[in-house]
């Protein structure tokens, strides 16, 4: 756990080092403007300056062997992680643009959370279909029906609408 | 005075109308499920009905999300006597003496006091509130903008000091709010940054799918790394819930000092209704005739920390609504809910809108009523909501996130935004940063790059001009002694600790 937990804080430190860096490079060919007249680039340069000099201290910290007595604020262990399920629902709030442009609302919605469903709880496929199906059929109706929000529509949700007048 | 008494009935005139009592209601109930709900704060719920919060007018938004931080804190505590479950950080130390109550069967006493407590805190931070927003706002009428560079920058590094934690951590965040906020056409010049051709990115990152996915769908990460685990549900009779004359002598007291350090707390940058709690009942532990009782049950310990946690809401929105400025991420939630109804919180907000100003003054009290009058009977109810599922619960979360950013813009790319800044929180929350401040600084953030550059080209590029300002230079005196002071302390005892050991023999003089 707390081999993961260090491999965990490398990749962090990386990655924020690596965006800082990539943030400041950005912000240095923007234009500055004089100090009586700061141009857009001034407050990205300063940012950029800083967030790389922060970053670059944490990755020197997280690299550093750990010494006994240096205080860190620490994530709490937190046991066997349910991955499959992280990175399940991860998964379903990335596809859901995506679906819901080709299969709009109702058949996407219904499709990840019945992924999310049965994700979590995996021996519950039947009662998930239907939970999910309730779910997505209920969330048209509150937010298209009583809350007037324009959800993308297709065939399925044209039926609705003609059922419910 | 007359002014303020008739501003205030006026607010009450419009508070009163069952439209803004429906969305008082709303936001206790939901808050009260939101509180009692572990690891699904009142930030992350604010966070989730952002979006949904456009459907209403500015006062019923900031209606709902008054009743939902009232609420929670009073939800966490419900949790925290009845099962040694806080709802959420504010009600941990709720924990210590009112489980122990309910152990000796003494839990509708605590759930009592800890109600009544939140009611009068609730009161007495809303007089101070109108008592010190309004002086505080004169007052912020004849700031500059180096002025508001100043409580900017002083704001953020205290949020950093208190928050605790790393301080490095804390201002990576920090500075990566702040390099969230220029993304998207400089406002004076019109010339795009970190667009990368992106034309929707040409508007800047919204804020909506950002505090959403930091808040809401990060939670639902972590909440489903574990397997699910449901709690057995206590309940509590009516009858139980009449706390003896002896415990309610001890306890006004306590309600009165925990509203008056939780109102003051709350003025102060950082996490200050969990700060507050803390503070009370070390408070109320020195003040006791019997500190033993402490951590056995002493109902003063249930009075002090509740009314201090719901008075330093109070205190929290006096910032906001007086400088503009939130100080807590909470406030900021609510800056950027003002600010996609087109307002600009500040002083100017009083004077040019003083309908909104009083109707949530007021509505702050109707939402404090209605938590005294329906937490208590309805307290076994919403203990019930503890036996919801994980695995459906998190699914209706995720799905309202995701609706809830589409509703706005019916953008992809909000969708896609809400997804990766999902991930980012779950991935710097796995690792011990504290998501928060970089939410303040997202919002706090354009305030702030348009005050500095408006004071450098008032002071003509003049740094000193800047900082030498009387305001400024208390701020930035501030700030300093912020980060001066604990050094020197640390250093003052270490080498008390050296000179102890020297007289006790352990370390030979040199």
């Amino acid at each position: 756990m707390e081999r993961d937990n260090r491999r965990n804080e490398k990749i962090t430190a990386f990655v924020l080092f690596g965006f800082a860096l990539f943030y400041f490079l950005s912000s240095w060919r923007m234009k500055m403007g004089s100090p009586r007249n700061p141009g857009p680039g001034l407050i990205p340069l300063i940012t950029g300056s800083l967030l790389l000099l922060c970053t670059a201290a944490y990755l020197i910290r997280v690299l550093r062997p750990k010494s006994g007595g240096r205080k860190e604020e620490k994530a709490p262990p937190r046991g066997e992680k349910n991955y499959g399920a992280i990175f399940g629902i991860l998964g379903c709030t990335l596809a859901y643009p995506f679906l819901l442009e080709y299969g709009k609302f109702i058949a996407s919605t219904f499709a990840v959370v019945y992924v999310m469903l049965v994700l979590l709880k995996p021996s519950r496929s039947l009662l998930s279909f239907f939970l999910a199906l309730g779910m997505a059929v209920g969330s048209f109706v509150i937010f298209s029906f009583l809350l007037g929000v324009a959800l993308p529509s297709g065939f399925l949700e044209d039926l609705l609408f003609r059922i419910g007048g | 005075m007359l002014e303020i008494s008739q501003s205030l009935l006026h607010g009450f005139a419009i508070a009163l109308q069952p439209v803004y009592l429906y969305y008082a209601l709303i936001g206790t109930i939901l808050g009260t499920i939101v509180g009692v709900l572990p690891g699904l704060g009142p930030l992350g719920a604010m966070a989730i009905l952002l979006s949904f919060t456009l459907k209403l007018d500015a006062a019923g938004a900031m209606i709902l999300f008054a009743g939902i931080y009232y609420g929670a804190m009073y939800g966490g505590s419900t949790t925290s006597i009845l099962l040694n479950i806080p709802g959420e950080a504010a009600s941990v130390v709720t924990c210590i003496d009112g489980y122990k109550m309910a152990q000796k069967g003494r839990a509708g006493a605590a759930l009592t006091v800890s109600a009544v407590g939140s009611f009068i805190a609730g009161t007495i931070s809303i007089l101070g509130l109108m008592g010190v927003v309004l002086f505080l706002a004169d007052i912020a009428l004849r700031f500059g903008p180096p002025e508001f560079f100043a409580i900017g920058v002083c704001g953020l590094v205290l949020l950093v000091r208190l928050t605790g934690g790393s301080i490095l951590q804390a201002f990576i965040m920090i500075l990566l709010g702040m390099a969230l906020a220029t993304v998207g056409m400089d406002f004076l010049t019109g010339i795009g940054r970190f667009t990368f051709g992106i034309h929707e990115l040409e508007q800047g990152i919204d804020f909506l799918p950002v505090a959403m996915g930091i808040f809401g769908i990060a939670e639902v990460l972590t909440a489903v790394e574990q397997k699910e685990f449901i709690q057995p549900v206590k309940t509590v009779g009516l009858r139980e819930l009449l706390p003896t004359r002896e415990e309610w002598r001890r306890s006004f007291p306590a309600m009165f000092r925990g509203s008056i350090l939780g109102f003051i707390i709350g003025l102060v940058p950082g996490p200050s209704p969990v700060i507050s709690t803390f503070v009370s009942y070390i408070c109320e532990k020195r003040l006791s005739k019997n500190p033993g009782e402490f951590g056995e049950g002493a109902i003063e310990g249930v009075a002090g920390p509740e009314s201090a946690n719901n008075a330093a809401v109070g205190g929290a929105y006096v910032p906001l609504f007086a400088l503009g400025i939130p100080f807590t991420p909470a406030m900021a939630i609510v800056l950027g809910t003002l600010m996609l109804h087109g307002l600009t919180p500040g002083p100017n907000l009083i004077k040019t809108k003083p309908d909104l100003f009083w109707t949530v003054i007021a509505s702050m009290y109707i939402g404090n009523f209605m938590l005294l009058v329906l937490n208590l009977p309805l307290v076994n109810v919403f203990v019930r909501i503890l036996k919801v599922p994980q695995n459906i619960l998190m699914p209706v979360i995720v799905l309202i996130c995701l609706i809830g950013v589409y509703t706005v813009n019916a953008s992809y790319l909000d969708l896609l935004m809400l997804a990766v800044f999902g991930f980012v929180g779950y991935a710097l929350r796995g690792v011990g940063f504290q998501v928060a401040p970089l939410i303040l600084a997202m919002v706090i953030g354009p305030m702030l790059e348009t005050s500095l550059r408006q004071s450098l080209s008032i002071t003509g590029g003049n740094l000193a001009g800047m900082i030498l300002r009387p305001i400024c230079l208390a701020l930035y005196i501030i700030v300093g002694l912020t980060f001066a002071l604990p050094v020197v302390w640390k250093s003052i005892k270490k080498s008390r600790l050296l000179r102890r050991s020297q007289i006790q023999g352990k370390i030979p003089d040199k």
